[in-house]
């Protein structure tokens, strides 16, 4: 494409843009000063923690407030695009602004696209409204979006309903609708949150080759400080409804000058430099400020602010300059450097014996569904189970932490419920020290219960939402510590304690708490029986990353004074790297990789690994991404795997061999416990992974 | 698709074996003697077991249960013990009454309800919303005898409009004579109306609040394709299984329209064999009634997997 | 095992009382709570209320008989020379108990049957659903006519069917509403922790299960006092002299030229009840959806 315009006009400006809800329950300030200025060619990342009002303010400029709040809202500020303030214009004439000028891009777009039409036609009605063209060639302009996006078979694929993709290709056929009337203007509301660390690196890939190719500028809304590293230009980071600061990229990761920002990225795990070891988490005490609440004369995260003074109590900052493209709201962006929020702490790399394991798997076999033939009692077998777990087998050593990691249908959920006995196990043992434990927990006795127990992804949904918090604290104490009365109500508030939650909060019903008091709550519960292992299923995912540090050092706390040993499920590498002693890898239902986390984290990795953690996004623009991408998605686990699981989408397949025999075992020369599954010996894969 | 299909069918068939068995042992449980109804009080006791024998009412329950399902296979319906004809001549006309009846409040009511829920549905908490859901919401709570009462007080007694009785002799077409239809019609037509118009109107604004009618506004497309294209598939789906439903709550409906306006249908027959006992009608009115719902639930899953394609496609 | 059928059972008259408080401040709630009101007090004090008896002729019928409404009958008398007034506010009574048994009947086998087949799942609720849906493929009001007609029309019998007739469709609901609550990590967690079936289906989810319960129930309710005034109509409900609506309204089909007023006041009192509680029904709905949205925002 030709250089790019820079035009004097910036394409965007929005202005101390403020969005107020008022509903029968009081008035809501959800976005209360939020300013940023977009070019053409630029992409400005629009970067903060739920409830921050980014998703609002990224729809506040196409003036689609309705999912939001039905009632009254009232938007005050101006928006100018190319010029012109959307917020005075006329809804007709805002509408023809929409699909052609300005183009949005959704969080998820399985929800996104409607089900009952096929893909193909959603994107020729674009074109037709907009340009006029007709059926024909409307078709062929489609193909050639299609193809333009990095879609497998543009020709063909206009024919699926969206069911029918995967969510890549759907977030996919999503840019290329926005795509299709070559906007200028291209709003992306959270596009890769949704969807498989892999899938998102190849997402992101196509972002940045779009900002190449096209024109416009693109408007980044994100809660991942890692894609917001790959893909932006300059970035606006948002807190309680206000930017708080803007700046270039690089100058956000290395010379914030807001302590919210500062303090937001060491909340972050960071790949370790040479070792497993890095600083500790920090995290951010207190919580956000409420949209309920007014406008304040004050810094609104004074009260959270480890540099706050009289002034910041008394008078509302605005954003002042820093430096030539960069702006802070403090009064004090002169003494913000790393240590604001005090040293950063190596972490202790206590050696933790492993005495024995703690808890032992072998040949794990799980498959849902049956055969069913084609007509009812005769014919091909058509469906086949879901062979969502195959043959899985690993130890835990008391005190240590093993981090099971992968992506969706890696069988990595299955694996946890298979162990805690919610499923029952179809093949394989599991042992507890040196008890066998039954299938199903209810066949297990009281003392396995309590000292098994596991902690969910969800915690919204983790506690009854008509009971209140201290319910599930108290009926585990009863159930599994068999105290009773007084004992478990004080023992309850022990716990409450210990988890850095005032007693009073247990009598609230869940509703009243936030996501992280919710999961801390549930943490207490789990914490209530001294169990052996705890199982964190995705048990920060949903948290937002500030608190998500707060969970994790109060899982570090409790191993550390208990020796309670942790599996950790996530498919989030950094928090795993983070977090543990040991490793696996799991894909499509088998172990590509495991062992001591210093070496599944190092070459020699499985070829699978070695994908993931380069397509992990990191949060320091310098890095630059290996480029190992995997095409496809992950199988649909019907079939049985002939050769090597990994076989379809190896970037390092040798031959035939992967296709026809299931790799061996190789365990690696140093620790005998690291295990990779590959028909590549690890000499050679050391080699292969060097350059 | 095809084993969907196959799975529906099977189940309608012991669906209807459930209907057939439940009538059966219902018939069973009956007071009286079915031979000293046939031939009256002053009947000999030779004469009634005579006639016990020939009816086969001797025999085990299994056993009549067994032949009179395989009578109605066969198509043989066998005679009414009070009308003392072969219940195919009844059954017939009848249910011809009751189709027209029912075929004037499907195809006039459900387009009317489906138009007017949807249009609700677009433009909720507006003040004529407010009028129609209010409509909708009487006319589910006003019971049928006393619309159609209210209708023949208006137009019968006061206006002097209508025939306050749909009495159709035999060889007369109804069609014919469309004043005997319009009261029973109309009754039965806004009951209908009102459920599924209220019914399609919560679906419209459910499927208003998905993410993908949010994509077809941004898209920048106008909201008459919006509604037509995106917003109407979506929201029939649901509103087909509310259709199918509605048609046996309509059934029931009949039952009352065709007793208040005299109108010779299948509910009349249905009540008249009720108080005068007469079983194997009773039976055979009963079996058809039950079948038409299954048959109507039948349909509509048939055209959910038909028109959804998540499920045509798997 | 009391114990815990006294909280679940604490826990759904908190629930009650909330929600009559919000319902007060929705639109349909403040119509329909008067009426529904009314028609309660007619119930429990209509007999006392009345001026004349419902049920007594007097001597002399033709004197009395079909006398428009006046000063001394409000309501006018009908073709017996009962008053009709005195006659609609005792008729409240037995049907409101009858369909509010029926349908209370109803909703507690619904509700027992759609927690466990939902909770229980596999074999157990196959074949239970399959037996739900075979009695929701009757036109309710064709099963309840075969019943009656074989049972004999008593009121016991009327709510008996109504309650029967009407728990396929709650067990429906309630086992989807359980189906979604079983995946919720609250239950799994009851389950790690080793709490009984019983706990689990009374504890964590029946609490769960009211707020859906509660729109049900009134819905339920409406189509109860439709299907008892239908089948008095019908000559199959509450039998005379007991002064049933659906049966005054019938019988007074007759003299509906010369007397309409003898049809009209009970059709008035059926259609006024039915379209209150179906006002309360919505304001439930509305009500449960504002509780939701005052936690969330």
């Amino acid at each position: 494409m030709s250089e790019k315009r820079k035009d004097e006009i910036p394409l965007l400006e929005v202005d101390h843009l403020a969005v107020t809800f008022y509903t029968p329950h009081g008035t809501f300030h959800v976005v209360r000063d939020v300013s940023f200025t977009i070019q053409r060619g630029e992409v400005l990342a629009l970067v903060g923690e739920t409830g921050c009002g980014k998703s609002i303010s990224a729809f506040a400029i196409v003036n689609y407030l309705l999912p939001f709040h039905p009632g009254e809202s009232r938007v005050d500020g101006t928006i100018l695009f190319e010029g012109k303030d959307l917020i005075a214009m006329p809804d007709s004439e805002l509408h023809k602004l929409r699909g052609s000028r300005i183009a949005m891009v959704y969080q998820n777009p399985g929800t996104s696209l409607n089900p009952t039409m096929r893909v193909g036609l959603q994107m020729e009605e674009v074109l037709r409204e907009h340009l006029g063209v007709e059926s024909k060639q409307a078709h062929q302009r489609t193909v050639k979006l299609f193809d333009s996006v990095g879609l497998a078979e543009p020709d063909r694929i206009g024919q699926r309903y969206p069911h029918q993709l995967s969510g890549g290709m759907q977030q996919r056929v999503m840019i290329a609708m926005a795509l299709a009337c070559d906007p200028d203007l291209l709003i992306m509301d959270e596009p890769t949150t949704g969807l498989d660390v892999t899938t998102e690196a190849t997402i992101l890939d196509l972002m940045v080759d779009l900002k190449r190719r096209v024109n416009a500028g693109i408007l980044f809304v994100s809660h991942n400080l890692g894609t917001v590293a790959r893909v932006a230009d300059r970035v606006a980071v948002m807190y309680a409804g206000q930017t708080i600061e803007q700046a270039p990229t690089s100058a956000i990761f290395k010379r914030s000058k807001h302590p919210y920002t500062t303090g937001l990225l060491q909340c972050v795990p960071q790949p370790p430099a040479e070792d497993r070891a890095g600083t500790k988490l920090r995290s951010i005490p207190g919580d956000t400020y409420a949209p309920e609440e007014g406008n304040l004369q004050a810094c609104l995260f004074a009260p959270r602010c480890p540099m706050a003074q009289e002034l910041c109590r008394t008078e509302a900052p605005e954003m002042l300059s820093v430096r030539d493209n960069q702006q802070s709201r403090c009064f004090f962006w002169n003494n913000v450097h790393k240590e604001i929020w005090g040293e950063l702490e190596p972490r202790d790399e206590g050696l933790r014996e492993s005495v024995e394991p703690v808890l032992s798997a072998r040949n794990l076999r799980r498959f849902f569904g049956q055969w069913q033939r084609k007509y009812i009692l005769f014919g091909p077998r058509v469906r086949l189970p879901v062979r969502a777990v195959t043959n899985i087998g690993f130890q835990v050593g008391t005190g240590r932490t093993l981090g099971i990691v992968g992506e969706s249908g890696c069988g990595k959920t299955t694996v946890a419920r298979l162990l805690v006995g919610l499923i029952p196990r179809q093949r394989g043992d599991i042992l507890l020290r040196t008890e066998e434990l039954a299938p199903l927990i209810e066949g297990r006795t009281d003392q396995q219960r309590a000292a098994l127990r596991m902690v969910f992804q969800n915690p919204t949904t983790s506690l009854n939402p008509k009971l209140p918090a201290r319910h599930a604290i108290v009926r585990s104490l009863q159930k599994l510590a068999r105290l009773s009365g007084k004992d478990s109500r004080e023992r309850a508030e022990e716990l409450a304690r210990a988890v850095r939650l005032e007693p009073a909060y247990l009598e609230r019903r869940p509703e009243a708490l936030s996501g992280g008091e919710q999961q801390r709550i549930v943490l207490a519960a789990a914490f209530a029986g001294e169990a052996d292992l705890i199982i964190a299923d995705e048990a920060v995912a949903s948290l937002d990353v500030s608190v998500q540090a707060q969970v994790i050092k109060l899982l570090e706390d409790h191993q550390r004074e208990s020796g309670t040993s942790y599996i950790f499920i996530s498919h989030d590498l950094g928090v795993v790297r983070y977090i543990s002693d040991d490793i696996l890898v799991l894909y499509a239902g088998h172990i590509a990789e495991s062992g001591p986390a210093e070496c599944v984290l190092n070459i020699p990795s499985h070829p699978y690994t070695e994908a993931l953690l380069s397509a992990v996004p990191v949060p320091d623009p310098d890095a630059m991404p290996t480029r190992i991408r995997l095409g496809g998605a992950v199988p649909t686990l019907r079939e049985r795997f002939q050769g090597c699981f990994f076989a379809g989408r190896c970037p390092r397949k040798i031959g035939p061999i992967c296709d026809n025999t299931p790799p061996p075992v190789n365990t690696g020369p140093d620790p005998p416990d690291h295990a990779i599954y590959c028909h590549i010996p690890p000499e050679e894969l050391m080699k292969l992974q060097s350059d | 698709m095809a084993r969907f299909i196959a799975r529906r069918l099977g189940l309608i068939c012991i669906t209807l074996l459930v209907v057939s068995l439940v009538i059966f042992v219902i018939t069973e449980l009956l007071p009286g003697d079915v031979a000293a109804m046939i031939l009256g009080k002053e009947a000999t006791e030779e004469s009634l077991e005579r006639l016990r024998e020939e009816l086969g009412l001797n025999r085990p329950a299994y056993e009549r249960y067994l032949s009179w399902v395989g009578d109605v296979l066969r198509g043989d319906l066998g005679d009414s013990y009070a009308l003392k004809l072969p219940i195919t001549d009844i059954v017939g006309r009848r249910l011809r009454h009751s189709v027209i009846l029912a075929a004037f409040a499907f195809l006039v009511g459900v387009p009317a309800a489906v138009a007017a829920g949807i249009w609700a549905g677009i433009h909720p908490n507006t003040k004529l919303d407010r009028i129609v859901s209010m409509t909708g919401l009487v006319g589910i709570s006003i019971p049928e005898f006393v619309t159609g009462l209210l209708l023949m007080l208006l137009f019968s007694s006061t206006l002097h409009l209508l025939p306050s009785s749909s009495i159709i002799l035999p060889g007369v077409n109804p069609l014919t004579s469309p004043q005997i239809l319009i009261m029973p019609a109309l009754t039965i037509t806004s009951v209908l109306f009102a459920y599924i118009m209220r019914m399609t109107r919560a679906n419209v604004i459910e499927v208003m609040q998905a993410d993908y009618i949010r994509t077809a506004i941004l898209k920048g497309l106008p909201m008459k394709r919006v509604i037509l294209r995106h917003l109407f598939p979506n929201a029939m789906l649901p509103t087909i299984t509310v259709i199918a439903s509605s048609f046996g709550w309509m059934l029931g409906g009949i039952i009352i329209v065709e007793n208040v306006f005299a109108y010779p249908g299948i509910g009349q027959l249905l009540l008249r064999s009720i108080e005068t006992h007469d079983i194997p009608l009773l039976e055979v009115v009963t079996l058809i009634v039950a079948g038409t719902y299954a048959i109507s639930n039948l349909l509509a899953d048939l055209s959910y997997a038909a028109l959804d394609p998540r499920v045509r496609l798997g | 095992m009391i114990e815990i059928i006294c909280s679940g059972l604490v826990a759904t008259w908190r629930s009650i009382g909330n929600t009559l408080r919000l319902i007060l401040r929705t639109w349909s709630g403040r119509i329909a709570l008067p009426i529904v009101l009314l028609h309660l007090v007619l119930t429990l004090f209509g007999p006392w209320l009345a001026p004349y008896s419902p049920t007594a002729m007097p001597e002399s019928i033709e004197q009395y008989q079909n006398l428009p409404p006046s000063l001394q009958f409000w309501l006018g008398t009908d073709q017996y020379g009962r008053d009709v007034l005195s006659r609609v506010m005792c008729g409240a009574g037995s049907l409101i108990a009858t369909a509010g048994g029926g349908a209370l009947l109803g909703i507690m086998l619904g509700a027992v049957v759609g927690m466990s087949s939902g909770y229980k799942g596999g074999r157990v609720d196959e074949v239970f659903m399959r037996v739900m849906d075979g009695l929701m493929s009757f036109p309710t009001l064709l099963l309840a006519l075969l019943v009656l007609f074989t049972l004999g029309p008593s009121r016991f019998n009327i709510a008996a069917t109504i309650g029967f007739v009407s728990m396929p469709a709650i067990a429906r609901v309630v086992r989807s509403t359980t189906l979604s609550l079983k995946t919720m990590e609250f239950v799994q967690s009851a389950r790690l922790r080793g709490e009984s079936t019983f706990y689990i289906i009374f504890r964590e989810i029946l609490p769960n299960v009211l707020p859906v319960l509660g729109v049900e129930a009134s819905v339920r309710f409406s189509y109860a006092i439709l299907s008892v005034a239908s089948l008095g109509f019908l000559g199959l409900g509450i039998q005379p002299p007991s002064p049933d609506w659906g049966l005054m309204i019938s019988q007074s089909r007759r003299f509906l030229v010369i007397a309409p007023w003898v049809a009209l006041a009970p059709m008035a009192a059926v259609a006024s009840l039915v379209i209150g509680v179906n006002l309360l029904a919505d304001g439930i709905r509305q009500a449960t959806r504002m509780a939701k949205e005052e936690k969330h925002e």
